[in-house]
């Protein structure tokens, strides 16, 4: 695979908005998730989750998702310094799920009450909105999709992407995911059961299952002699990703992880590293009993036992959705640039089948060259995306 | 890099359902009058098993019959290095509104988890994955009204840079009573449309010719650009040269040497409007024949399955490569330059 830099970085996490708020509030190991806020969690089990905090900014008349998305892509294409007529030719990739959901219950929610006509909100409703304000406002001209793959969304934006841009498609990319807290989302996983009615702990022992979260992060994508030559600061380089379908359960991982782990292979093989070369997994561990513990095995499959850094950063910013494949993304390459593992929080007693040092609760320092951030999603949609250190 | 043809098509809407053969006797009646918008019931349930029939939504039942329309007609069977593409505009939104609907009349104690993970997007192409056992890359790509074209355009790039040796790719819309309100409030009602969903199979050339497939057609050329336009509006006259320079320059297709475009004009007087005038100002105003099946069969993502093979048939009679275009409100722009086998 060409070599693909990531120039540029753009947040809005359950921090707050910004990158720098983001990596301090997981350098610092601090749990985001609360009592819900913005929707009506009244008789539910659980009733807390991660939410940006208000403030976001951006035209009310936009969705909360696309306020997210555009203050996120506006970041990642300030800090690669990007001009606007250098966005011209420029992709746009965004993973979504939720789309303009927020408002469309809200309108949804008041016609089950009276009859009422439908209202400019419900044009944002599909996941196609996000791409559409991003591109229109910041002026990309290049290829615009937006892919669907449930929690794998956000990487699978990242892999799509850098392949536009290795393929020589187009020079430059902005590529992320979004999503914003839904009544839908939050109700879907209250009837799953499997939310925590506590914050999330992923790889415990005692785990009980995920916390919900929202959020948007984005990066610039652009072949790494390109950024050289333009003098851009490296963040890291995307070396490799890995896409596989488990075609086994739409809700449940293959038990054995079998697809997991062809992801992660595949990923190591685009970039041409073997298993012993990655230091470090940000995992997609979202705490709920069987997505960890099979999780763990497919990565003991590729990796061998011990010797990984494992940890899950939505212990801290909850399960964000189609942003959390981005989210953690961003905080994959910021481990590598700060050399410092962000932890696992909430980790107390580490589940003995989970073969690794999940970082429970306080970062490591440590500098690795290479690290993994895996994605999987309903449907058996696994995504690893393979970052070096710049 | 490998060359990408075409060897199976199926189609499954109100108008026709079937493979190449249904398709090509469909194209050669020379359609003109609207056809059936729904698919009717025994065409599908002859398409499903028996779990499938009572265990998936319509959106999915639409989408798997289709996804094993198309693999028959390319003579797959169910295979683990299948990739898997489907381009959407609405998802199931039907389930979305059901799954609601029991939280609004009973509270937490209605939801269906069951019905949950049908509010996702994906949930076809999750359901397609399993059905024909696709364990390659799976993508849902979701866009206004060329979502079907964006899903082929992206598998070709995906089975020429080798990420799976063979891709279904189409797509799937289905219609609700909700959404065709919501549509006509707010401007996008101009549309004839339809359910139904379509895919084609794409292989790497060396591929298809080592297993002795049947081939349709190449994909010679795909492009897929945004033009400027605000969000739900239409652009002017491009500045930047977008999908359709694109895909020729890739297929190596000067403007005068296409012999036919198939449009995605569907009834949206200002988008259809724009897509003229892009198709003009890219082949010349007195350039190649044109034709639109959307409102002849009504607009559903999987359309583009359909006007891959007329374009394929054009090409193989015409001895000229033909065009698939769309575009839609808000810039979204894709061209797929199709030659006959």
């Amino acid at each position: 695979m060409t070599a693909v830099a990531v120039t540029g970085l753009g947040v809005v996490s359950p921090f707050g908005a910004g990158v720098k708020a983001y990596w301090d509030g997981l350098a610092a190991g601090v749990c985001a998730i609360r009592p819900v806020t913005g929707i009506d969690a009244d008789g539910f089990r659980c009733r807390i989750a991660a939410e940006v905090p208000d403030g976001v900014g951006g035209s009310a008349r936009r969705s909360r998702a696309d306020r997210l998305a555009l203050a996120a892509a506006r970041e990642a294409l300030d800090d690669a310094g990007l001009a606007r007529r250098e966005r011209a030719d420029a992709a746009l990739v965004v993973g979504a799920v939720g789309g303009g959901m927020l408002e469309a219950e809200a309108w949804y929610w008041e016609r089950h009450r009276r009859r009422i006509r439908a209202t400019r909100a419900l044009r944002a409703i599909f996941p196609s909105s996000h791409a559409e304000v991003v591109g229109s406002v910041l002026g990309l001209g290049g290829p615009r999709e937006t892919v669907v793959a449930a929690c794998s969304s956000g990487a699978a934006a990242l892999a799509l992407a850098a392949d536009l841009v290795a393929d020589g498609t187009s020079p430059v990319a902005l590529a992320g995911g979004v999503d914003a807290l839904t009544r839908i989302c939050f109700m879907g996983f209250n009837a799953l059961k499997l939310l925590d009615p506590e914050p999330c702990r992923p790889f415990d022992r005692d785990r009980r299952g995920m916390s919900v979260g929202e959020g948007a992060a984005f990066v610039v994508l652009e072949r790494a002699d390109r950024a050289r030559a333009r003098g851009a600061r490296v963040w890291a380089e995307l070396a490799g990703h890995g896409a596989t379908t488990d075609a086994y359960h739409v809700t449940a991982p293959h038990p054995e992880g079998e697809g997991m782990a062809r992801a992660m292979r595949a990923a190591l093989a685009a970039a041409g590293v073997g298993p012993g070369a990655v230091g470090y997994v940000n995992a997609h561990g979202t705490a709920t009993s069987q997505n960890d513990r099979i999780e763990a095995q497919a990565i003991r499959a590729v990796f061998g036992e011990g010797r990984l850094l494992v940890s899950s950063t939505k212990s801290m910013i909850g399960h964000t959705m189609a942003a959390a494949g981005a989210l953690e993304a961003v905080a994959t390459v910021l481990a590598l640039a700060h050399e410092l593992i962000p932890p696992t929080a909430n980790l107390s007693v580490p589940d003995p089948a989970v073969a690794f040092d999940c970082v429970p609760r306080v970062a490591r320092e440590a500098a690795v060259e290479l690290a993994i951030s895996n994605s999987f999603g309903f449907g058996g949609q696994n995504v690893t995306l393979c970052f070096r250190r710049a | 890099m490998s060359r990408v043809v075409v060897t199976g098509v199926g189609v499954l809407g109100g108008a026709v359902a079937g493979g190449s053969d249904a398709v090509r006797a469909f194209l050669a009646r020379a359609p003109g009058a609207p056809t059936p918008r729904a698919v009717p019931a025994a065409t599908l349930s002859a398409l499903l098993d028996e779990g499938e029939a009572r265990r998936l939504s319509r959106a999915c039942q639409l989408t798997v019959g289709a996804a094993r329309l198309a693999l028959a007609d390319a003579g797959l069977g169910p295979g683990g290095d299948l990739g898997l593409v489907v381009g959407t505009e609405f998802g199931d939104l039907r389930s979305t509104i059901e799954f609601v609907d029991g939280y609004l009349r009973r509270g937490p104690g209605g939801l269906s988890p069951l019905l949950f993970p049908s509010t996702v997007m994906n949930t076809m192409a999750a359901a397609a994955a399993i059905a024909v056992t696709a364990r390659e890359v799976s993508l849902t790509l979701c866009a206004p009204t060329v979502a079907g074209e964006l899903a082929v355009a992206r598998a070709t790039a995906l089975v020429r840079a080798g990420r799976a040796p063979a891709v279904l790719a189409g797509g799937m819309d289905q219609l609700d009573p909700l959404l065709l309100e919501a549509l006509a409030e707010l401007g996008g009602g101009g549309d004839a449309r339809a359910e139904g969903a379509g895919f084609v199979v794409l292989e790497a050339l060396d591929a298809a010719r080592a297993r002795g497939a049947r081939v349709l057609g190449e994909v010679a050329g795909a492009a897929w650009r945004a033009l400027p336009a605000r969000p739900y509006g239409v652009g002017r006259r491009p500045a930047s040269p977008g999908a359709l320079a694109a895909a020729l320059a890739e297929a190596g297709v000067a403007p005068g040497g296409v012999g036919s475009v198939q449009l995605s004009a569907a009834g949206d007087a200002l988008r259809d409007r724009w897509e003229r005038t892009l198709v003009e100002a890219a082949l010349g105003a007195h350039g190649p024949r044109t034709q639109a099946l959307g409102p002849i069969v009504g607009r559903h993502s999987g359309l583009a399955a359909l006007a891959i093979a007329a374009a394929a048939a054009d090409a193989a009679a015409a001895g000229a490569p033909a065009l698939v275009h769309a575009v839609a409100r808000g810039g979204s722009q894709v061209c797929l330059v199709v030659s006959g086998p």
